[in-house]
C-alpha cells in the first residue's frame, strides 16, 4: 500500500530534480585537447568551492588552471600536459576525505587541497596514504609537514609563507611608518591567526615597538564589538588585526571607525581584498595588509599584473593576492617532476620538493627544508586601502628577525 | 495481512514476531549499506562508512530525543568529546608532543587500541551526559532546547580554546583511520542494538508515558527526572561511541566539525525518518545521509545511467534544503510516521499522537479505532507497564 504523503512526496522530488535537472550541466565526457600529446598528469585538486575557503581556494585553482594551459600549449611538462581534476569539500571534513579519494581513483598522481591545514587534513591524510606528493597552494601555517601529520607528512607541502615571515613583516612595516605603539587584536578561530600575532609581537618589540594591549576574541563568540571598542580606545598607533574575513571583520573595523578612531589597522593576507569592505568610505579607509600580490590591478610584477587582468577578463577576478600561490605551486610541482625526470611517484617528488633553494616563482623565491614545509623569508605586498580603493605600496622582506634557513 | 496474522498466530508468538522485526528491520537495513558499501569503489566505499557513522549519531540522538520528547542541540557534544578522547588516546605520541605540547599528563602519554579508544569515549560520553544531565533534565521545551543547545556552545569552546586538552583550534592529524566498512556496520549495529534494548526496558515506556502526557505521568507517579537522566546517558555513550567511529573514519578531527553543521544535520535526519522511532532514525541516517552524499558528489559530477551531469555549485544544498521542509510539509511526523519497522511494512496506522496516558484519561477503552498504538514504538507496553500506585511520589 502506497500512502498519499509518499506520494505527494515523490511529486515534490521530481518537481526538485526536474528544476535541478534544468540547472545542471549534461554532458558526456568530453576530453580537453593538449598542445602536450603524452600521458596527463593528473592533479586532484580537493578544494572548497563554496563556503568559507572559497576566497582563497578558488582564486589559486583558478590562475594554477590558467598557468596550466600556458604550460600545455609549451608541450606541458617533459611532454606530459598537466590536467586538473577538482572535488568540492565545501570545507567539510567528510567531503575534503571522500573528495580525495575519488580524486585518486580518478587517476590523480598529486594531490592539491585546500589553503587551510585544518579543513584540509582529511584529504591530507588520504594523500599520504596513497604515498603521493600533497600540496595546499596556500595554507600559511608550517603545519603541512612532519610537525602535524607524522613521518608520513614528508610528502605534504605547502607554499603559503610560514607565519614567522608575515609576523616580521607587519612589525617592520610599523616600525619603518613611525607606528611605535601597537594594539594585538587576535581571533582564536585559526592557529594561522595565533601565530601570526603572536610572532608580529616578539619581532615588533625586538624592534623597539610597544605592545599597548593584547586583546582576542573567537569568531562566532559575539564578542567582536566590545574588543573592537577596547582596540579603539586603546590609544595604540596602530591596530593589528589577525582574523579572516568572516562577518566578524566588518563588525570588527566599523566598530573602530564610528568610534572615531582613524588609526592604522594592519592585517596579513587572510584580511586582503576589497570583497569584505564596508562599503562607507570614511570607514574603509587606512587599512593596511602585508600579501602576497595587490588585487588592484597595480602588482610590481608584470607577469602577476597580466595573470589578474586574464583572470579578470575571464570574469574570476581573484578576491585576495594569494592567487599568485597557485601557479607558484605549480612552479613548485613541474620543478620538482623535471628535476626527477619525470617520476610522479610521492617520495622522489618530496625529496625534490625539501630540497628547494630559493627556487624562483611567480610568488617569489621559495625555499623548504626538513623542518620548514613552509615558505620562510620570502617578501611580502604591503597594500593600502584608502576610501575604498587598493593601491601597491611597496615589497617588505621579514628582515633580520624573520626566520632564514641556512642553506 | 496484520489481520491475517493476528488470526493465525496466537498474541504471545505475535508479539515475538514483531519484538523480532522491530530490531530486524533497522539491521538489516545497515546490513544492506554495509553490502551495497562494500562492492563500492574505495572512493565511494567513503561515502557508504560516512553514512553508516552518521546513521549511529541519529540512533543515539533518537534515544534521548525520541523517547523523551525533549529536544536536545547539545548530543554533538558528547560526540565530540568521544572524538576528541580517541583521536588523542591513538594518535603517536611524537605527533601529541610536537603539535599539543601543552596536554595535562594522562592525555599526553598513553595511547589506547582501536577498541580501547571506542570503549573510552562511549564512557566519557556516558559520564559527561550524566553530569550534563543532572543539571537539566528537569527542563522541558524550549528551556530544554536553549540549556542543551549551551551545553553545545561551552564544549565547543573549552575545546576550541584550552589547549590542556587538545590542539585549540586547530586539527589533531594522524590518528589511526581504522574505521572501515565493518568497523563503521558493527559499531551502528551496536548503536541500534543497545537502543533497541533500551526502549524495551520499562524505563524507557515510562518515560515515553511522560512524553504523551507529563502531567498524567507524574499523576501515575512516574519520576521523569530519572527516567530521562537514564535515556540522556545511554544517548551520551551512544554519541560518544560514534564520535569516536567519525575520528577512526577521517583520520583526523577539529573542532569545527564538530559543531552547528552535524547538529542540525544529524537533527534533520531524525525529524525527517520520525522521531519517535528506532526505524524513522535508522531511515533518516540512511536515507539522508545518501542522498547527501550523492548530491554532494553530483557537484564535483556524476554518472547516472550513463548521463554525465554536474550540479552548480550550492545547488546541492538547496535541492536537500527543499526536500527537506518538503518532507516536513507533507509527512510532519516523518516518512516512517514515527512507526516501527514491522508497522510499516504492514501498512499499519501511525500511533496516536498523545499515546496511551491520553487516551486513557480521555476515556479511551483501547479497542476503538484510533485508540489502538499498533505498531507503535512502545506506548501500549508503556500503558501496560505503568502501575497507579497512591501516594508514589512525583519527581
Amino acid at each position: 500500500m502506497i500512502h498519499r504523503s509518499w506520494l505527494k512526496m515523490g511529486v515534490v522530488m521530481t518537481g526538485v530534480f526536474g528544476l535541478a535537472l534544468g540547472m545542471v550541466d549534461v554532458s558526456g565526457a568530453a576530453p580537453a585537447s593538449h598542445a602536450a600529446n603524452g600521458k596527463p598528469i593528473i592533479i586532484g585538486a580537493v578544494i572548497d568551492e563554496t563556503s568559507t575557503m572559497k576566497p582563497f581556494d578558488q582564486p589559486a585553482l583558478e590562475a594554477a588552471e590558467i598557468w596550466a594551459k600556458k604550460v600545455n600549449s609549451k608541450g606541458g611538462v617533459l611532454g606530459r600536459p598537466i590536467e586538473f581534476k577538482v572535488y568540492n569539500t565545501e570545507s567539510q571534513a567528510t567531503l575534503a576525505k571522500s573528495g580525495a579519494e575519488k580524486a585518486i581513483a580518478a587517476g590523480a598522481q598529486i594531490l592539491w587541497v585546500t589553503c587551510d591545514a585544518t579543513f584540509a587534513a582529511p584529504a591530507v591524510e588520504v594523500g599520504l596514504s596513497h604515498h603521493l606528493l600533497t600540496i595546499s597552494p596556500c595554507t600559511s601555517t608550517n603545519l603541512m609537514g612532519p610537525e602535524k601529520f607524522g613521518p608520513a607528512g614528508k610528502l605534504a607541502f605547502t607554499f603559503g609563507n610560514e607565519p614567522s615571515t608575515t609576523g616580521a613583516v607587519i612589525a617592520r612595516l610599523l616600525i619603518q611608518k613611525g607606528w611605535k605603539t601597537a594594539t594585538v587584536v587576535t581571533d582564536h578561530l585559526l592557529t594561522y591567526f595565533v601565530d601570526v600575532c603572536g610572532n608580529f609581537t616578539a619581532d615588533f618589540e625586538k624592534l623597539g615597538g610597544k605592545i599597548v594591549s593584547q586583546l582576542s576574541y573567537t569568531t562566532g563568540d559575539h564578542t567582536v564589538s566590545q574588543v573592537a571598542s577596547k582596540a579603539a580606545s586603546s590609544g595604540a598607533a596602530a591596530t593589528v588585526l589577525c582574523t579572516t574575513t568572516t562577518a566578524t571583520l566588518p563588525t570588527f573595523v566599523t566598530s573602530v571607525r564610528t568610534l572615531g578612531n582613524t588609526k592604522p589597522i594592519v592585517g596579513p593576507w587572510a584580511i586582503d581584498g576589497g570583497f569584505w569592505e564596508p562599503s562607507t568610505p570614511k570607514i574603509s579607509t587606512n587599512l593596511w595588509v602585508a600579501t602576497y600580490a595587490s588585487v588592484f590591478g597595480d602588482d610590481p610584477n608584470p607577469t602577476v599584473r597580466s595573470l589578474f587582468h586574464q583572470m579578470k577578463a575571464e570574469g574570476e577576478t581573484p578576491l585576495t593576492g594569494g592567487f599568485v600561490l597557485g601557479p607558484s605551486a605549480l612552479e613548485g610541482i613541474i620543478t620538482a617532476i623535471e628535476r626527477e625526470k619525470g617520476s610522479l611517484t610521492g617520495e622522489k617528488l618530496a625529496t625534490a620538493v625539501v630540497h628547494f633553494r630559493d627556487v624562483a616563482t611567480l610568488s617569489g623565491p621559495v625555499t623548504f627544508s626538513d623542518e620548514y614545509h613552509a615558505v620562510v623569508s620570502r617578501r611580502e605586498r604591503i597594500v593600502e586601502i584608502t576610501h575604498d580603493k587598493g593601491r601597491y605600496v611597496e615589497s617588505l622582506s621579514p628582515g633580520k628577525y624573520g626566520l632564514v634557513l641556512h642553506t | 495481512m496484520a489481520g491475517g496474522a493476528r488470526g493465525v498466530l496466537p498474541e504471545p508468538a505475535r508479539a515475538r514476531l514483531r519484538l523480532a522485526a522491530e530490531a530486524l528491520g533497522p539491521l538489516a537495513l545497515i546490513a544492506i549499506v554495509a553490502l551495497v558499501g562494500a562492492q563500492l569503489s574505495t572512493a565511494d566505499k567513503t561515502d557508504a562508512i560516512n553514512v553508516l557513522v552518521i546513521t549511529a549519531i541519529v540512533v543515539g540522538l533518537y534515544v534521548f530525543i525520541g523517547n523523551s520528547g525533549v529536544i536536545s542541540f547539545g548530543q554533538i557534544s558528547f560526540v565530540a568529546i568521544g572524538a576528541f578522547a580517541a583521536a588523542i588516546w591513538t594518535t603517536p605520541v611524537g605527533t601529541r608532543d610536537a603539535t599539543m605540547p601543552d596536554l595535562f599528563g594522562f592525555l599526553a602519554s598513553p595511547r589506547l587500541t582501536n577498541l580501547e579508544s571506542l570503549l573510552v569515549a562511549a564512557g566519557l560520553g556516558a559520564v559527561m551526559s550524566l553530569v550534563v544531565g543532572l543539571a537539566l533534565m528537569r527542563l522541558s521545551g524550549l528551556s530544554a532546547g536553549i540549556a542543551t543547545f549551551a551545553v553545545l556552545e561551552i564544549t565547543y569552546n573549552v575545546l576550541a580554546n584550552w589547549e590542556k586538552i587538545g590542539p585549540g583550534p586547530t586539527v589533531i592529524a594522524n590518528v589511526p583511520a581504522t574505521t572501515g566498512i565493518p568497523q563503521a556496520a558493527i559499531g551502528c549495529a551496536i548503536a541500534i542494538a543497545a537502543a533497541f534494548g533500551y526502549q524495551r526496558t520499562r524505563s524507557c515506556r515510562l518515560l515515553r508515558a511522560s512524553r504523551a502526557d507529563a502531567l498524567a505521568a507524574r499523576g501515575i507517579g512516574v519520576s521523569i527526572f530519572r527516567h530521562r537522566l537514564i535515556a540522556f546517558v545511554l544517548s551520551g555513550a551512544i554519541c560518544g561511541f560514534a564520535g569516536a567511529l567519525y575520528v577512526h573514519e577521517l583520520g583526523s578531527v577539529s573542532v569545527t566539525e564538530l559543531y552547528l553543521a552535524l547538529t542540525f544535520s544529524t537533527l534533520s535526519m531524525l525529524v525527517v525518518g520520525g522521531s519517535q522511532s528506532l526505524w524513522g532514525a535508522t531511515m533518516g541516517g540512511t536515507l539522508l545521509g545518501v542522498l547527501y552524499s550523492f548530491l554532494s558528489n553530483a557537484v564535483s559530477g556524476t554518472t547516472v545511467f550513463g548521463l554525465s551531469f554536474t550540479l552548480p555549485n550550492g545547488l546541492n544544498t538547496i535541492i536537500f534544503a527543499v526536500l527537506f521542509v518538503g518532507a516536513l510539509m507533507l509527512a510532519p511526523r516523518g516518512l516512517t510516521r514515527n512507526r516501527e519497522f514491522l508497522a510499516v511494512a504492514l501498512g499499519e496506522r501511525a500511533p496516536h499522537p498523545r499515546g496511551p496516558v491520553a487516551i486513557a484519561l480521555a476515556g479511551g477503552d483501547g479497542e476503538s479505532p484510533g485508540d489502538v498504538e499498533t505498531g507503535s514504538s512502545g506506548g501500549e507496553a508503556a500503558s501496560r507497564s505503568v502501575k497507579f500506585t497512591p501516594g508514589q511520589p512525583s519527581p
